[in-house]
């Protein structure tokens, strides 16, 4: 019995991430990433993904857009970093370049 | 990043491409989505080699994404793909650089993975840019031919295992070679025949000339009458018993080589200048009333030898070099003495002559 109510418990809870999530998915809707949606679905295609739903799609999409993003926020504070050592010598400003 | 050091290619820019393979396209709109990305982030400028190493991540995790979500399926007994496998697979992905809640993956609360908490949060921060232009659909999927089988060719296959159905065998002139000749004509030889047409006009328009001289009241030999410049009036005669003796040639009656030689052996003096120019005369008359027949010309002005027809002009040998440009130069006219291609010593002194008494001939013209 216990196992059954807490396995209710974590069924509601699973309800109610379902619930989240599918909140989530709605909002991503509203989200345009910056990858379009049919290089995504092209390279999906090619890997064996099969999935109708735009929505996966647009999550795929965003995923990979915080990725790259991630990888270029930490370049960008490399690029300053490096930029700061040198300032002390030169004193105008250099242009952040990948 | 495991190409992230490959920064220039050796050859340039023909590696490069030969590297990405047929996804050129794809990997166009992935370098502009991606620099999309970094100018978000804050960028201002990037090199090609590093915008083309972060283009190739974008698309290598893609890729990735892909297969492990895939591969998550198929392992649950799927061919369709869940939001499931997708955050499972962004957990696998993500384990490199770890992620908060990494070690209650066992669970499955996909909605409180530390990943899809990363992404919720970044939806919500991150500014929402579109890619820049619209994309079509592609890859877009041409129509496709498939080869003819021998039933729809119409062929029957040589031999007997070879059911119809099957596609037909190519056509033999595809891989059989058999020789070929040249069935071009000969264009020498027109070459030659135009060359003697031209000959012909020039010499008619000289003769033309030379009537008018003589109606003008000056005697014919007032070539030799004409400013200075000339070796001897006899060279400038023998000159115009070419030029006649060739419009005879014209109407396919060659005395010419006969005529000429007679002539020139004759001619060395002055003395026969005067009797040459009676002789010439009823020729320019013959002309000047029209062009007669080419018998009354040859009967009125040369002993009656006929020698065996043989046309003597040598079109590929430029004997007077300046003929030819001035027959270009002067296509109404036609005023150059054609070349005789008569190979003697005089040749050299003709050809300075005639240029001579063409200039005159041209200042003449002028004046009248």
């Amino acid at each position: 019995m216990n196992a059954q109510s807490s396995q209710q418990q974590s069924s509601d809870g699973r309800h109610d991430d379902d619930a989240a999530l599918t909140d989530f998915l709605a909002s991503l809707m509203d989200y345009t990433p910056t990858i379009p949606d049919e290089l995504v679905e092209h390279y999906l295609a090619k890997s064996g993904f099969q999935c109708p739903d735009v929505r996966l799609t647009r999550l795929v999409a965003v995923a990979t857009q915080k990725f790259v993003a991630d990888v270029a926020t930490d370049a960008l504070q490399q690029c300053k970093a490096r930029q700061s050592a040198v300032v002390k010598d030169k004193r105008d400003k250099q242009q952040k370049v990948i | 990043m495991s190409d992230g050091g490959k920064a220039e290619s050796k050859t340039g820019k023909k590696s490069r491409i030969t590297r990405a393979g047929e996804d050129n396209f794809g990997r166009a709109i992935s370098k502009v989505a991606v620099a999309q990305i970094c100018e978000n982030v804050g960028f201002e400028s990037f090199n090609e080699s590093a915008l083309d190493s972060l283009a190739d991540l974008a698309i290598r995790y893609l890729l990735d994404l892909g297969i492990t979500a895939k591969f998550y399926s198929n392992l649950a007994g799927r061919t369709e793909c869940n939001v499931f496998d997708i955050i499972q697979g962004l957990d696998d992905l993500g384990m490199s650089t770890g992620f908060s809640g990494a070690s209650e993956v066992e669970f499955n609360c996909a909605i409180s993975s530390g990943v899809v908490t990363e992404i919720r949060g970044y939806v919500e921060s991150a500014e929402e840019t579109p890619f820049a232009q619209p994309v079509p659909h592609f890859p877009v999927v041409g129509e496709w031919r498939l080869i003819p089988s021998f039933l729809q060719m119409g062929e029957m296959p040589g031999f007997k295992h070879i059911p119809e159905w099957l596609p037909a065998f190519p056509d033999p002139h595809t891989y059989i070679h058999s020789a070929m000749w040249n069935e071009r004509v000969s264009d020498p030889r027109t070459d030659k025949i135009e060359l003697a047409r031209q000959h012909r006009k020039a010499e008619r328009a000289l003769l033309n000339l030379q009537q008018r001289l003589v109606c003008n009241g000056l005697p014919v030999a007032s070539t030799s009458a004409e400013p200075d410049d000339y070796r001897s009036g006899l060279e400038v005669n023998d000159i115009e018993n070419q030029v006649l003796a060739n419009l005879s040639e014209d109407e396919d009656q060659d005395e010419s080589p006969a005529i000429l030689s007679g002539k020139r052996s004759g001619e060395a003096k002055m003395e026969n200048h005067v009797t040459l120019l009676e002789t010439f005369a009823p020729a320019v008359e013959a002309m000047k009333d029209g062009h007669s027949d080419s018998g009354n010309y040859g009967e009125k002005s040369f002993p009656g030898k006929r020698p065996a027809v043989c046309l003597e002009f040598k079109g590929d040998k430029n004997v007077f070099g300046e003929s030819l440009d001035l027959r270009i130069r002067n296509k109404n006219f036609g005023r150059t003495a054609p070349c005789f291609g008569r190979e003697d010593e005089k040749d050299d002194k003709k050809r300075r002559v005639e240029f001579i008494l063409r200039q005159s001939l041209e200042n003449q013209q002028e004046l009248t």
